[in-house]
Parts: C-alpha cells; structure tokens; sequence
C-alpha cells in the first residue's frame, strides 16, 4: 500500500518534471526562432524514421540502462559510484587489446576472454574506491571521480602508444578487430548488435538479485542503515566492496558492447560520457532498476532522435538541455517534497514529544 | 471565569496535525506561585501544549493567556518577554561558551555597544546566582561541566531573560538521584521565595509526587484531569494516563542461577575519540540472571556493550559467550555464539527507518532456509506470514507488517526491536535502554517479557538510565563511574539513594563484581 502511494508521487513528480523540462525546451526554441512543436515533432519522428534510427535507440538504451544499473548496484549498497565513464573506457580497451593481440584464434575463445578481460580491468579498477571506503573511510564519490581520469589518460595512452593501431589515420586507437569477432549487427546501418540480448540478461540477472532475492534484501539494508546492517551481523564491507566491483564489471562490459558491437577498435569515441548520462538515468529513476531500464529508453529516444534535428536546422544540444531540467525539476520537487515530509516529520516528533529518554 | 491567581489559561486550545488531533480542547489554569507537573504518554500532547504556551506553535483554534493577556502572536521572543522561560529536555547550550557566556546569549552586555563585555556578563550573572541561590562556575566552558549543571545554566538562562513562569521538559531524565534531590530543592527555593511559577513535565510519577502542588494528566490530546497531588497517588495517575488500570505489581521471578554465559575480563576500550571509555573491567553473567548497569550517561556503558557485541573494537581483554572467546569478532559472529542486543539508540542501531516492519523483523533471521527458495529466492509469503505472526504476538501497533518501521511511534519501534531480538532465543541477552520513550502501558509488557526471558534461563545484561527500571529487574547491580565498576550489590542491598554515590564516584567498593 505505502509503495504504491511512493510510486504514485514519483510518476507524478516525473511526469510534471518531463512536462516542464519540454516546456522550457519550446521557450529556447522560440527564442532561437524555431517552431518547438515541429523541433518536437522531428524528434520523435526521427528516432522512429529508419530501422536505423531504432537500432541505435536500442544500442544507446543499452548503454545507458547497463550504466545506470551500474550505478544503481552501487548505490543499493550505498556506494555512489562516479567513476563509471574510467571502468568503461578501460574494459573497452583491455577487451579491445585482446581481440588485435589474439587475431585469429577462434571467435569462441576470443569473445569470452575479451569479455574476462574487460570485467577484471573495470572491476579492479572499481575495487580501488571500494576497498578506500571501507578500510580508510575514503568518501567514494571523490575517488571514483578523479580516478575518471586516470583511467581516461591511461587509455589515451595506450591507444596513442603501447596498443596503437598500425593504421597511420589513427591517432589514437587500437588496432581494428578481425571481422570474424564483430558481434553480428541487428538492424542494417545502425549500431545495434548481438550484445544486446547479453546485456538483457545482465539487466534481468541486476534486477532479480535486487528485488527478488535475499541478498538483495540485504543489500538494501546495508545501504539504508549500515550501522543496523552491521549489527544484525551482515558483513556489510564485503557488500560494498563485492557490489562496486561488479558495479564496475558491468560498466567494463558495456566498453567490451561498444567496441566489439559498434566502433571495433578502441579510441576515445567508444564513450562520450556515456556512463554520465545512464547515472542521471539512474537518478531520475531514484536507483529502482526497473525505472533505470524503462528511462533508459525514453532517454535513448531523446537522445537519437535529437541528433535528427540538425537536419531542420536545430542543435541537437536542445536534448542535453531537456535532460538536464528534466534532473534539475526532479531534484527540486524531490526537495520540495522531502522538505514537505520532513516538516510533517518535524511535527510528528514534535507533538510525539520529548517524552523520550 | 478569570480568577485572579491564574498566571497561565489555556482556552479551548485544539491543535491539528494533519492525521492528529495533538490537542483536544483543552483549558487549563496555572495558578500564580505552584507547581504544575504535566503528564502524560508519548503522543498525549504534553509537549505540543508547552510548544503553543512558549510560543513555537499556533493552535488551530482557542486561546492562551499568560498573565490575564491574550496571546494574539504565536513567537517564543514575545513569550519569553512575557516572562515565560523554557528548558529544553535537550539543552540549547555552546558547549565552547563559558557558563556565563551561555546565560547572557542573546542580551549580551556590551562595551561601546559593539564589543562583548566579558566581566560585565560574569557579574551580571555572580548577582544572579546570588539572587536565586544557584551557585555555577561562570567561567568555566559549558562541556567541562556536568549534566547536572548545565541543566541549572539553562535555568539561569530563562531567569536572566526575565522568566516568573519556567517550563521544565523532563528535567530529570539525565541527572543521578543527587542532582534530582537539588533541582527540586532549586525548584523549591524559586516558587517559595521568589512567587515563581514552574510546569514540570514529566512521566515519572514519584517525582510528581515529590515535587508538584498540582498535576494534570493528559491522554489522547485531551486534558483527563486535574488534581492536587495530595489527592492522588502514583497508581491512580499511571491508571489515568493509561486509560487503565496499570499494575506496577512485583514481577515473579522463578527458575535458577546457572552457569556463567559471559564472562568479560579485564576489558578495555576506547570511545570514538580514542579515550579510555572502559578501564580494565570485569564481569560474570550466568543463565538466569538479570545484571543491571546503573551508570550516568557517559560513564562507559557504551561502550562497554559496543564492545561485547562487537560494534566497537576491544583494546584489550577478553569477552566469552557460553566459554567461547568472541573477543574482536564481528557482530554476525558473536550473534552466532549465542547473543543478542536490544541496542541502546533503535533509530540509529535498532532498525532500518526506511525498510518496512516486515523485513525489520526479518532482519537476521533472512538466511534461515523457512524464508528462502532454492537458497537464494526471497519468500516473501513466508516473511509476510512471520512478520504478522510476530506483529500479533508482540502487540506492536502501527500501520501493519507492510508500514514502513521509521513511521512507527517510538514504543512500537522499540517493541518491534524486542520482538526481533528476543525472538532468536539466545542463551545471553544484552539490553540497553529497554523503553526510553516508551509509554507507561509498554514498559509493563516490556518489563514482563525480559522477566520471562530471565525465568526461562537467558542470561540477561541490562543497562538503563532509568534507575528504577535497573532496581526493578535487576537481580544484581554494578555501578560505572568513568569506566570503572565503582560498586557491585544484590538487589535490596542498596537503596536508590545510596547507589547514586557510587554512580557519581564519591564512594567505591574494593573490588571488582565478582
């Protein structure tokens, strides 16, 4: 009974927030002289005009609903984990260096190792704010942010230096994957690949243990009150670290999707703060798995059919901009009500007095 | 009806909380030079009618009157200029201050109108004292003084505001017997020669007996009655507050002393500061026995159960549960050994707010195969039927096992931590804090269930900054002054009074407890 008022006020808050952030996407296009309901208009059109305009929906829900459950994992356990974008450029590239070092052994034995690859990378590299946190109580949000860009620079410097393609067109870039290792496109001319049905079964697996099963309970627990979690027993730094790792493992993956799947090498365009925008995602969507996967959707539909603005003459920045107010009238109603809450709160303790102690 | 001798009416006054009716028409005269002792349960709407009287709540319909006016703007700064002073059960004092710096706050004297004069502040506040006889140590920092003190600068701070009519919020729930027996001599001294008028409110009842002229009773936001004191006694009030007959009744206690459960030797630990909490500490617990820890807050207590149960690390020593050594281990496997912990503070240790009652009650019982499916697939039927089950068998109140725990009042969350805890069945049982805050009708179910734990045979560790509740339970009694054990009794050894002195540390025993 109680969830089902939450989730009411949440689709409320959501649907005003979307309502509004469209609203002030037509006040910009009007003021840069354009038509918002024939800007609006081409969006969605566009993301549904080709079957290549639907697969790359697909592929950028992927991304951002594998991210966002990333991030989501993390925070269930009470860990923030921003440093995302850093595990998902270096799965991309460890992936990426095992198919050009490996080229032509068998696809079987490749794709799994490069998948191995790609989670051992990223999850390591996750491991470092998770065993910070839990050993030295080093806030996780700081460390995983700057350890972005560690990973970025370290990336960049393999692909321009060590790893570089023998291509001399590219700057800074792996060599490209034997074709016999692409994961075989779905819908012609998009990005879209086979890696999605594998990243449908990571979303199912991240929502299961979540929701359904006991140690997703305990999860829960763990990040809603690690003291009392501690205190029945839960070995709730085992969780964390356990959970920032895989946090980190599905966002490696998602680098191994893009390359193998879309770009077949590495270089920097593998993500464009992919990892950002599916943590805003998962924001938006309070860090309930469900909500993340369905958000990442309507999202990728912004997001792709934005880029067929441009062909009537708007920027497609205007996606970015809804977004973002999308976030910011989430967050302000998400205050608004909190702060409502807490002054019911407030009374309640109040009026139930000082009776104690 | 406007006598001349009422100081404060309270007129029809009903206040409105959205699902709560706090005050039900209410009318109440406090009559000039009396005290008027206020009691009530949680949730009876005590402190929301303080709240309106001093000004930080507006009621939804009736009047106050102090001194004849009526109040026509709820503002503490225009109450308190009408000479109503409050002290908070939660004292609103710099701890960094000196105690002089504290009572002139917000009318400091000033040098040139900008600076703060230092000497003026403490002289202003030496005459005070003088005035009223409350001797404090003006320039010392608020944090380097006792409880006990820092209570009597809280008065001196409404007093220096100009206050007759002083409202005191359970001003005894910190201080040792001692510092009970001269707050009230205080409370005394003020009404007597001074004409003051103090509202005390409070739930314990002999100190209604001990100190007030008259005493109200409030239940379900409705003024139930008001009588002179010496009309009444302790059991009639506790019936009045309840709604029914209360029976503050000797509990039985049945069964035999058995072997030792835990055994804690030469214990040490630090705070969270790094400071010795608890110095050197021994102690045995055997089945069927109820050790209470009468200690003042702060005295190591703690620290001393954080420690035992594994939420604090052991600088050094050694704790047992049934002969195994746990000293160090992790909660989950002291819990394992046999132990459970009804925690001193349930809000931040005791339960998850945010999580639903049902999977509070779960919590440590979730691996128990009963409420998995292949070992890993929650049964949430199985939780549900337990968590009602328990629900039922607990009396806890609420909005069923599907509410969420952080919306529970505070008497049913601390059921509902009982519930759990008792509900492992462990040989040793660590309980802290049993019914802070809890209404008088739960202390009894309260009460009655760690007494039926202890016939049953558990070995029972009970700290409690409520004395009485330490003498009622307890079969034996150590007392804690800064972390060492300063006094070991049977029960009936010693009297309230008595122990007070070793709490305080101005009288200790040789030894150790056993």
């Amino acid at each position: 009974m109680i969830k089902q008022k939450i989730n009411v006020k949440y689709l409320i808050s959501l649907g005003v927030s979307v309502l509004l952030a469209f609203l002030v996407g037509a006040v910009i296009l009007l003021c840069t002289g354009h038509s918002p309901l024939e800007a609006y208009g081409a969006m969605f059109s566009g993301a549904f005009s080709a079957s290549r305009h639907i697969g790359d929906v697909l592929e950028y829900a992927m991304v951002l609903g594998i991210c966002g459950l990333a991030c989501d994992l993390g925070s269930r356990v009470g860990i923030f984990n921003v440093g995302g974008e850093g595990q998902l450029l270096l799965g991309a590239i460890a992936a990426a260096q095992v198919g050009a070092a490996l080229n032509g052994v068998s696809a079987w034995i490749v794709i799994p190792l490069a998948a191995l690859a790609a989670i051992a990378a990223a999850a390591l590299f996750a491991l470092i704010p998770g065993v910070l946190k839990v050993k030295l109580k080093v806030n996780e949000v700081i460390t995983t942010i700057m350890l972005n860009t560690v990973a970025a620079s370290l990336c960049q410097y393999l692909a321009k230096g060590p790893w570089k393609s023998s291509n001399k067109n590219l700057i800074a870039a792996t060599e490209q994957l034997n074709v016999r290792y692409w994961f075989g496109g779905l819908m012609r001319g998009s990005n879209l690949s086979t890696a999605i049905f594998a990243a449908a079964i990571i979303a199912f697996l991240v929502w299961y243990v979540m929701q359904k099963t006991t140690i997703g309970y305990e999860m829960k627990l763990t990040g809603q009150n690690p003291r009392f979690a501690r205190f029945s027993g839960m070995r709730i730094d085992r969780k964390i670290i356990v959970c920032m790792a895989i946090s980190g493992a599905m966002c490696g993956l998602v680098g191994m999707f893009r390359v193998y799947g879309a770009e077949h090498l590495y270089r920097s365009s593998v993500s464009n703060d992919y990892y950002f925008e599916g943590l805003m995602v998962a924001m938006i969507a309070r860090y309930q798995p469900l909500a993340t996967i369905l958000l990442s959707l309507f999202f990728a539909v912004l997001k792709i059919g934005a880029e067929g603005l441009q062909q009537v003459g708007v920027p497609n920045q205007i996606y970015l901009i809804i977004q973002t107010v999308i976030i910011f009238f989430m967050a302000a109603q998400g205050g608004f009500l909190e702060a409502l809450t807490q002054r019911r709160d407030l009374k309640q303790i109040l009026k139930a007095g000082k009776g104690a102690k | 009806m406007k006598q001349t001798d009422a100081v404060i009416r309270f007129e029809h006054i009903s206040m409105q909380f959205p699902g709560v009716l706090a005050n039900d028409d209410v009318s109440l005269e406090i009559r000039r030079g009396e005290v008027f002792a206020l009691i009530g349960e949680n949730g009876a709407g005590k402190s929301t009618l303080m709240n309106i009287l001093y000004g930080i709540q507006t009621p939804t319909a009736g009047s106050v009157y102090i001194k004849g006016v009526r109040v026509e703007e709820y503002d503490p700064k225009i109450v308190i200029g009408q000479g109503v002073g409050m002290v908070h059960q939660h004292f609103m004092l710099v701890p960094s201050f000196t105690v002089a710096q504290n009572i002139v706050m917000s009318r400091e004297p000033r040098k040139h109108k900008i600076f703060f004069d230092n000497a003026a502040a403490e002289a202003s506040v030496r005459a005070l004292e003088e005035e009223y006889g409350l001797v404090v140590p003006e320039s010392v920092p608020v944090e380097d003084i006792s409880v006990g003190l820092q209570q009597r600068v809280e008065i001196l701070k409404a007093l220096y505001r100009g206050a007759e009519i002083l409202i005191l919020d359970e001003p005894t729930a910190v201080l040792t017997p001692q510092e009970t027996d001269e707050l009230f001599a205080v409370i005394r001294r003020i009404v007597q020669e001074k004409a003051m008028t103090v509202i005390i409110i409070t739930h314990k009842l002999d100190e209604v007996m001990a100190i007030s002229d008259r005493v109200g009773v409030m239940r379900k936001g409705k003024l139930v009655g008001v009588h002179e004191t010496k009309d009444v006694d302790a059991r009639k009030l506790a019936s009045m507050m309840v709604g029914r007959p209360v029976l503050f009744d000797e509990l039985e206690r049945t069964g035999l002393v058995g072997d030792p459960a835990l055994r804690v030797s030469n214990l040490q630990v630090c705070d969270h500061r790094g400071l010795p909490a608890v110095r050197n500490l021994s102690l045995e617990l055997r089945a069927g026995e109820i050790l209470g820890i009468a200690a003042i807050e702060g005295n190591g207590q703690s620290e001393l159960i954080e420690a035992i149960t594994g939420l604090t690390p052991v600088k050094s020593g050694r704790v047992e549960v049934l002969g195994k050594d746990v000293t160090g281990q992790d909660p989950g496997e002291i819990r394992a050994a046999g132990l459970a912990h009804v925690p001193e503070d349930r809000l931040s240790t005791g339960i998850s707010a945010a999580a639903t009652v049902a999977e509070n009650l779960l919590t440590g019982k979730q691996r128990e195969p009963r409420f998995n499916r292949f070992g890993f697939h929650q049964n949430r039927a199985a939780v549900r039927r337990y968590a009602e089950e328990v629900y039922e068998r607990y009396d806890i109140r609420g909005a069923g096992v599907d509410g969420l725990a952080g919306d529970m009042s505070g008497g049913n969350m601390q059921k509902l931590v009982i519930a759990r805890e008792f509900g492992f069945d462990t040989p040793v049982l660590i309980v802290s804090q049993p019914t802070r805050g809890v209404d008088v009708g739960a202390i009894e179910f309260i009460h009655s269930r760690i007494m039926e734990k202890r016939n049953q045979g558990a070995a029972i560790l009970l700290s409690s900054a409520d004395l009485d509740e330490v003498f009622r339970l307890s079969d034996r009694i150590i007392t804690l002054y800064e972390g060492e054990i300063t006094g070991s009794f049977r029960a009936g050894e010693i009297s309230k009074e008595e122990i007070g002195l070793y709490m305080t540390g101005s009288k200790r025993q040789g030894g150790t407890a056993q």
